[in-house]
C-alpha cells in the first residue's frame, strides 16, 4: 500500500514537474537585447489590448516583452509580483500602479535598483514626474489618456446628439477615483458652453450596473424630458443603458459610455448606447515600449504623453477601421 | 497491512509538504543557474521578497490555524485586516510623525479589532452559529466598517516613522517568525494547545474531559481577530497607507497554507509549522512563477493541484487509519 501511495506521489510530482519544465524560458537582460516588463493593473480587456499595442512596438524594436498581471485590482496583487519583476532586473518597468500613493514605496524600490520606472494608465503620487519636488516624482513619464479632455469630448458628443438643448447628467462610480472623477469635471466644464442644456446632479453606483440603472429610473420619473446620461466608466454606462430600455426611453435618451470594451459594436448596433468613447490602451501600449526605448538608447523621453481618443456611434460603427478601437481580449 | 507500514505512511503525509517545498525550489534553483547563471535562493532579494509575500497571509494563517483545528472556520479576518490597516492609519495620523502615538493607536486598532472577533465568540460559542455563517455575517460588517472609516477615498495615507520602521526591509518578516515561534509553542507545549486539539477531536469528550470549551472558542476566535489586526497594522506600514480591501485576496490564501500544511478541516489536526510551509509554499510558486516568466494564472493551478494533493493524502492516511 506504502508502495502504491508513493509511486502515484512520485508519478504526480514528475507531472508536475515536467509540466512547469515544458513551459517556455526566458533569456535575460545584456546590453545587446533590452528587456521591458508590462505590469498593468489587473486582468480585464483594456490592459489585454495594452499588451497587443506593446507586443507590436516589441516585434519592431526587438526588445524582449515581460507581462504579468494581477489578478485583482488591489496593492497586495499588484506589489509581489512587482518584486518578483524587479527580481528579474528588466530594463525598464512599464506599470499602471492601482493606488497613486501605496505603490510610491515598491515602485521606488525598483527605480533604486536602476530599472528606469514608466507608469501607464494611472500615475503614483500626482503623476507630474521628473520635477525635482516630492518623493514620487522618479518615474520618467506618465502615459495615458487625459480624462479631463475625455470628458470634454463625452459632453461635445453628446451634445451633438441631443440637438444642443435638454436635460441630462451623469452616472459615475464614487468620487474619490482620479480617472472618473476627471471624465465628470471635464463633461462639466465643456457642458457650461451649452447655456441650453441643463446639468442634474451626478448619481454614485459603486460600478453596481443594477444601481445605476435604478438611478435612471428615479431620474427619469422626475424628469420625464430627460434627454442624455453620460456613464463615466463601463459599468455606470451598461447599467444606464439597461435603464433607459427598461423605461421604453431607448433612442430618445441618449447613452455616452465611456470605454469601448468588447462587444459595445453590437450595442451600438442595436441602439442600446449611443455613443461610446473609446480610449487607445493600444496606442498606450505601443508608445509606452517605444518610450522604453528611447530611454534604453539615453535619450530624453517627455515626462508626459496623451493618447487621445476615438467617437464611436452608429455612423462609424460599421467602418472596418473603426474595429480596432474596441477594447481585446 | 502492519504497524511499520502505517508508521511509514503517517510519515509520508507529514514530510511530504517539505518534500514539495523542497523540490521547488530545487526546480526554481535550477532553472535560474541554466539560464539565467544566477541563483535563485542565495539571494538576500528574492529571499526577503517571499518572506514578505508569505508573511502577510501567514500573519491571518496563524490564528485560522487554531480556528481550523477546533473544527471551524473564520471567514471574516480578510477584511478584519483591512478593517485594522485603515484604523491604524487614521489613529496614528492625529499624532503627527512621532513614533510614540503608536504607543495608542496600536494597542487602540487591536482592541477596535477584537470586536468582530468578540461578536464570532457569542455567535459560535455562545449562541451556536456554524463558524462559516457566524464569520460570513462579520465578513460584511467588517467590510463594511473598513470602507466606513477609510472615508471618501478607499485609501487613507499616513506617515510616520515608526510606522515606516515597522514596515521595512526584513522587520514584518521577523516580527512575523518571532509570533509565528511563540504561537507554535502555545499549540505544541501547552494545555492551552492540548484543549485546542481535544475540541477539534471530539468536543463532546473535551466537554467531558472537564475542558469549558465554550471559553476556548471564545479565545480562539479573539486570536484569530488579534493577528488579523496585526496583519492589518503591518500593511499599513509597508505601504504607508491603509487599505480597507488590503485583506481581501488573502483570506483564500491563509485558508490554503493551513491545509496544506496539513490541518483537516473537520477538526483535530494541524501545525503552526505545517501552515508556515503551507503558505511558503504559496509564496514560492508566486513568486517563481513570474521569475520563470510563466503567465501568473499557472499560480492558480499549481496551488489548486497542491491542495487537492495534500487533501488526498490526509485522506489515505485516515482511511488506513480507520482500518487499522
Amino acid at each position: 500500500m506504502l508502495r502504491i501511495v508513493l509511486g502515484r506521489l512520485m508519478a504526480l510530482s514528475t507531472i508536475a514537474l515536467a509540466a512547469l519544465g515544458a513551459l517556455p524560458g526566458v533569456a535575460h537582460a545584456d546590453a545587446a537585447h533590452p528587456v521591458v516588463a508590462l505590469l498593468p493593473g489587473v486582468t480585464d480587456p483594456f490592459y489585454f489590448t495594452m499588451y497587443h499595442g506593446a507586443e507590436r512596438a516589441a516585434k519592431e524594436e526587438h526588445v524582449q516583452l515581460l507581462f504579468q498581471v494581477p489578478k485583482a485590482w488591489n496593492t497586495t496583487e499588484q506589489v509581489p509580483i512587482l518584486k518578483a519583476l524587479i527580481a528579474k532586473h528588466p530594463d525598464v518597468l512599464l506599470v499602471s500602479p492601482v493606488d497613486k500613493q501605496q505603490m510610491i514605496a515598491p515602485l521606488k524600490e525598483a527605480a533604486d535598483a536602476g530599472i528606469k520606472v514608466i507608469t501607464v494608465d494611472t500615475f503614483i503620487g500626482d503623476g507630474h514626474y521628473q520635477t525635482g519636488k516630492g518623493d514620487a516624482d522618479f518615474p520618467l513619464s506618465y502615459i495615458a489618456s487625459d480624462n479631463l479632455e475625455g470628458g470634454r469630448v463625452a459632453a461635445r458628443a453628446l451634445a451633438k446628439a441631443i440637438g444642443d438643448k435638454g436635460t441630462v447628467y451623469c452616472e459615475d462610480n464614487k468620487p474619490g477615483i482620479s480617472s472618473t472623477d476627471a471624465r465628470v469635471q471635464g463633461f462639466m466644464d465643456e457642458m457650461k458652453k451649452h447655456p441650453n442644456i441643463k446639468v442634474l446632479e451626478t448619481q454614485y453606483n459603486e460600478d453596481d450596473a443594477n444601481r445605476a440603472a435604478a438611478h435612471v429610473a428615479a431620474v427619469l420619473a422626475r424628469n420625464p424630458d430627460l434627454a442624455g446620461v453620460f456613464g463615466a466608466n463601463t459599468f455606470s454606462g451598461s447599467g444606464a443603458a439597461q435603464g433607459v430600455k427598461t423605461a421604453g426611453k431607448q433612442g430618445k435618451v441618449k447613452v455616452v459610455v465611456f470605454d469601448a470594451v468588447p462587444g459595445i459594436d453590437e450595442k451600438i448596433s442595436s441602439g442600446l448606447v449611443d455613443i461610446a468613447i473609446a480610449q487607445r490602451p493600444y496606442d498606450m501600449g505601443y508608445y509606452a515600449v517605444k518610450a522604453a526605448v528611447d530611454a534604453i538608447h539615453g535619450k530624453k523621453i517627455p515626462a508626459y504623453r496623451s493618447t487621445g481618443f476615438v467617437v464611436l456611434d452608429k455612423s462609424n460603427i460599421d467602418m472596418p477601421e473603426m474595429k480596432v478601437y474596441i477594447y481585446s481580449n | 497491512m502492519n504497524d511499520k507500514r502505517l508508521d511509514r505512511l503517517a510519515l509520508v503525509s507529514k514530510v511530504w509538504p517539505w518534500l514539495f517545498l523542497g523540490a521547488l525550489l530545487v526546480f526554481f534553483e535550477v532553472w535560474a543557474r541554466i539560464s539565467a547563471h544566477r541563483s535563485f535562493i542565495f539571494n538576500a532579494y528574492n529571499l526577503q521578497s517571499i518572506g514578505l509575500a508569505a508573511s502577510a497571509p501567514l500573519l491571518l494563517a496563524i490564528g485560522q490555524t487554531f480556528v481550523i483545528v477546533t473544527a471551524g472556520i473564520d471567514l471574516s479576518v480578510g477584511f478584519v485586516m483591512g478593517l485594522a490597516a485603515v484604523c491604524v492609519a487614521q489613529f496614528t495620523i492625529p499624532g503627527g510623525g512621532s513614533p510614540w502615538v503608536l504607543v495608542l493607536s496600536i494597542p487602540l486598532t487591536i482592541l477596535v479589532c477584537l470586536i468582530p472577533g468578540f461578536v464570532n465568540g457569542v455567535l459560535i460559542a455562545r449562541l451556536g452559529v456554524p463558524a462559516f455563517i457566524g464569520t460570513l455575517g462579520m465578513y460584511g460588517v467588517a467590510r463594511g466598517a473598513g470602507f466606513l472609516a477609510a472615508g471618501s477615498g478607499m485609501t487613507v495615507a499616513v506617515d510616520n516613522a515608526g510606522l515606516a520602521w515597522l514596515g521595512q526591509g526584513w522587520t514584518p518578516v521577523v516580527l512575523t517568525a518571532v509570533l509565528l515561534a511563540f504561537m507554535h509553542f502555545v499549540l505544541s507545549q501547552t494545555k492551552f494547545g492540548q484543549y485546542t486539539y481535544a475540541i477539534g477531536g471530539n468536543p463532546q469528550s473535551a466537554v467531558r474531559a472537564g475542558i469549558n470549551v465554550r471559553r476556548h472558542l471564545f479565545a480562539i476566535y479573539l486570536i484569530a481577530a488579534a493577528f488579523a489586526a496585526i496583519g492589518g497594522i503591518v500593511y499599513t506600514a509597508r505601504f504607508a497607507a491603509g487599505a480597507a480591501n488590503a485583506g481581501e485576496p488573502m483570506l483564500l490564501d491563509s485558508i490554503a497554507a493551513v491545509v496544506i500544511g496539513g490541518a483537516s478541516l473537520f477538526g483535530g489536526t494541524g501545525t503552526v509549522i505545517g501552515t508556515l510551509i503551507g503558505s511558503l509554499i504559496i509564496a514560492v510558486i508566486e513568486f517563481g512563477l513570474v521569475f520563470i516568466d510563466v503567465n501568473a494564472f499557472w499560480q492558480f493551478i499549481v496551488v489548486g493541484v497542491v491542495i487537492i494533493v495534500s487533501v488526498l493524502i490526509d485522506q489515505y492516511k485516515d482511511r488506513l487509519g480507520g482500518a487499522q
